[in-house]
């Protein structure tokens, strides 16, 4: 069994969901992001998802778009920020780290070698938007061979054969994508309508997955209330707390962070 | 160019997130559908002709010809479409291909604003709502043109991310389109982004080559023995050089801006020079111009339709087999091929064909007296007035925009609280 699907299982035998909150490595310095995570982790967060900037990330709304940009005024490196996670992961044991980014970075870095590299740090799982499971044939046998685990993303609008095909190789976990859209708050929000004969409510969605998934399903996109995370109470094993949590450490720092962290799941 | 799966080579692809799957399938099924449908086909060269005037023409530059001293010069006249620019031939085609589908609103990205416009002027006629994505700093840079695409019903969205241009413009269209993708079409301008943009763009510009193979033979009787065309995203080169791929005898150039300089944002060299690297990013793979750890740079280009980080997957591939050559020009070259092409035949060409100029009149002395070259004159100037006032330094026109503030209504900001 993959690592991570058996820690989100050995975890879910006492909590009904677990966390998954979001850094972008480097924002606003890299000091300070992995003081963040560090903070995160001691306050017994099950998972952090680092980030690691791109020049272009169009998977992302304002708020992750302008820390990414705002990151990549330093240069950062892709080997530095993994040995720096490699000591995060040991530093505590309780939480686990999966790495996510766009495809260029890592791509020029080397897909092998991220594999090989993150799997030394003991991070275990990768997220990569922008490469669909078509185009990833030597990623999957990279990440099989250094028993890393690439997360899969399905979305309310992936065709109901292409959601089965995705669920089946999912092993980690399924990162559910609840809406359409980028992440967190955007100006395209109102443009979506998720509501009609093609999308169906996220608890039917949910359902769908379930049937055809073996791995846990992690849910995320849109997420900042206490109510949506009850919502997935049952249906889902993981919630991602990604914009929401960056906006509150905007507004007030890590605290402002942490309170958030425990309104919605405390 | 058909492609292998969307690849050309090592290059294209489809690189988009899992959002937009649907979307791009059902673009995938609509062109391809469309493309064989002699109906379709027939009303695509029905608005071609009926609403851009086309086949334009291909003009033979004898002052130039005598000035150079060597090869025949022709120039493909793009600049002749309506709108006044190749642009024309894309935006008429994935319009009806939008209205083929269903959908009633389109996205686009633009830089210098050509593409804006044109896109702006397809969705009027059609009856499409129109959302165009625009880096603030092409704002500043282009104002006329988002005038007219407001003028046309268009909604300009300032782009403030990143470096505030293009590239950015790009992606801002990206995620739009990844929250509106049920009703609304991502209509690209250039030969790039995911398949099956690179091929689709490719086959509505492949009207410009296709016009040049049967006019040169009822011309000069004869192919072109080579091409030139500026190289921005690829679109006008895709168009001019893809139906000549397999006339082995026929050359190909393309002419990519140099700008100010060699140094990484000073121009947007990607494939000459070997100044790109292979990278993945906007939907599909090509040369990028990236640092070492793979983030995109920033680009420069006098003329703003050039002032591109990647290129068409096609191009890249073609420059890659050395089917294609290509070469740059700077900025001050570009000015002074602008320059001479007014004074010697009396046409005014934007400052992204005087690349092609640029790059065809360094080769035009050398080469035989019987050869024949066409150059692709992608778009016309008089979008780049403040541009070349500038760069020609006219004395005049400094005054002549004083004058003109002097004599601006200014209770303008009333008149906005009128309409709004
Ligand atoms: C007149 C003109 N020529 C060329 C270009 C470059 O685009 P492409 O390389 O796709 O033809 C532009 C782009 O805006 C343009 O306006």
């Amino acid at each position: 069994m993959s690592q991570l699907a058996a820690f989100i299982d050995k975890k879910r035998q006492t909590k009904p969901i677990l966390s998954m909150t979001h850094v972008v490595y480097g924002y606003p310095t890299v000091q300070e992001s992995l003081d963040w995570m560090a903070r995160l982790m001691k306050e017994g967060v099950d998972f952090i998802e680092v980030q690691f900037p791109f020049s272009d990330p169009v998977a992302d709304g304002p708020s992750i778009v302008a820390a990414c940009h705002k990151a990549l005024e330093q240069t950062l490196d892709v080997e530095t920020c993994l040995a720096q996670l490699g000591k995060l992961a040991k530093d505590f044991p309780e939480s686990r780290i999966v790495l996510m980014s766009y495809l260029n970075p890592m791509y020029r870095f080397g897909l092998e070698k991220f594999a090989k590299r993150a799997s030394e740090e003991n991070i275990l799982g990768l997220i990569l938007p922008d490469l669909p499971i078509e185009q990833a044939v030597d990623y999957r046998a990279a990440c099989e061979k250094y028993q890393i685990d690439p997360v899969w993303l399905v979305t309310p609008v992936t065709p109901k054969d292409r959601l089965a095909m995705l669920a089946s190789q999912a092993n980690g976990f399924l990162y559910c994508v609840a809406r359409s859209g980028v992440t967190g708050h955007s100006v395209h929000e109102d443009k979506a309508h998720e509501n009609n004969h093609h999308t169906t409510s996220l608890d039917n969605y949910l359902a769908e997955i379930k049937q055809h998934a073996n791995a846990p399903i992690g849910v995320g996109f849109g997420l900042r209330e206490r109510a949506q995370i009850e919502q997935l109470i049952g249906k889902a094993d993981i919630a991602i707390l990604g914009s929401a949590l960056l906006d509150a450490y905007n507004r007030g720092g890590q605290e402002e962070g942490i309170k958030l962290i425990n309104a919605l799941f405390h | 160019m058909k492609s292998e799966n969307g690849f050309y080579g090592q290059f294209g692809g489809s690189y988009i997130p899992e959002i937009l799957y649907s979307s791009q399938q059902q673009i995938l099924t609509a062109f391809e559908e469309a493309k064989n449908d002699p109906t379709f086909l027939a009303e695509l060269h029905k608005q071609w002709q009926q609403f851009s005037g086309r086949p334009t023409p291909l003009t033979y530059c004898e002052n130039l010809t005598n000035h150079f001293g060597g090869a025949q010069i022709y120039l493909k006249r793009e600049d002749l479409n309506h709108s006044g620019a190749h642009k024309m031939n894309n935006v008429i085609g994935q319009g009806l291909l939008v209205k083929r589908m269903g959908k009633t609103r389109v996205i686009a990205e633009t830089g210098a604003g050509q593409h804006g416009i044109a896109t702006a002027l397809v969705a009027a006629r059609l009856g499409l709502e129109c959302t165009i994505y625009m880096g603030a700093k092409d704002i500043e840079r282009q104002y006329p043109n988002v005038f007219w695409m407001k003028q046309l019903g268009a909604t300009v969205v300032p782009v403030t991310t990143g470096a505030q241009t293009l590239r950015d413009a790009l992606d801002e269209a990206l995620r739009d389109w990844s929250s509106s993708h049920e009703d609304s079409h991502y209509l690209i301008g250039t030969s790039c982004g995911c398949a099956p943009f690179p091929e689709m763009v490719a086959f509505f510009q492949s009207v410009i080559g296709d016009e040049v193979r049967e006019q040169s033979m009822a011309q000069f009787g004869q192919f072109p023995d080579r091409l030139y065309a500026c190289v921005g995203g690829g679109s006008n080169a895709c168009g001019l050089f893809l139906p000549f791929l397999d006339d082995k005898d026929v050359e190909m150039v393309g002419v990519e801006a140099g700008g100010k300089g060699l140094e990484l944002g000073e121009h947007s060299i990607r494939l000459s020079h070997n100044l790109g690297q292979p990278g993945i990013a906007q939907g599909f793979a090509t040369m990028f111009l990236q640092d070492q750890a793979g983030q995109l740079q920033e680009t420069h280009s006098i003329a703003a339709g050039l002032d591109y980080v990647g290129v068409s997957p096609i191009i890249a591939h073609l420059a890659e087999t050395g089917r294609i050559k290509m070469t740059y020009a700077m900025d001050d070259e570009v000015i002074a091929a602008c320059t001479l092409l007014l004074k010697k035949e009396g046409i005014i060409p934007a400052l992204e064909s005087s690349h092609a100029l640029a790059g065809a009149f360094k080769d035009a002395p050398n080469l035989p007296k019987d050869s024949k070259i066409v150059i692709n004159l992608s778009g016309r100037g008089d979008k780049d007035i403040f541009n070349v006032a500038k760069a020609v330094q006219d004395e005049t026109f400094p005054q002549f925009l004083t004058d003109y503030l002097a004599s601006y209504p200014t209770n303008h900001v009333d008149n906005k609280e009128q309409n709004a």
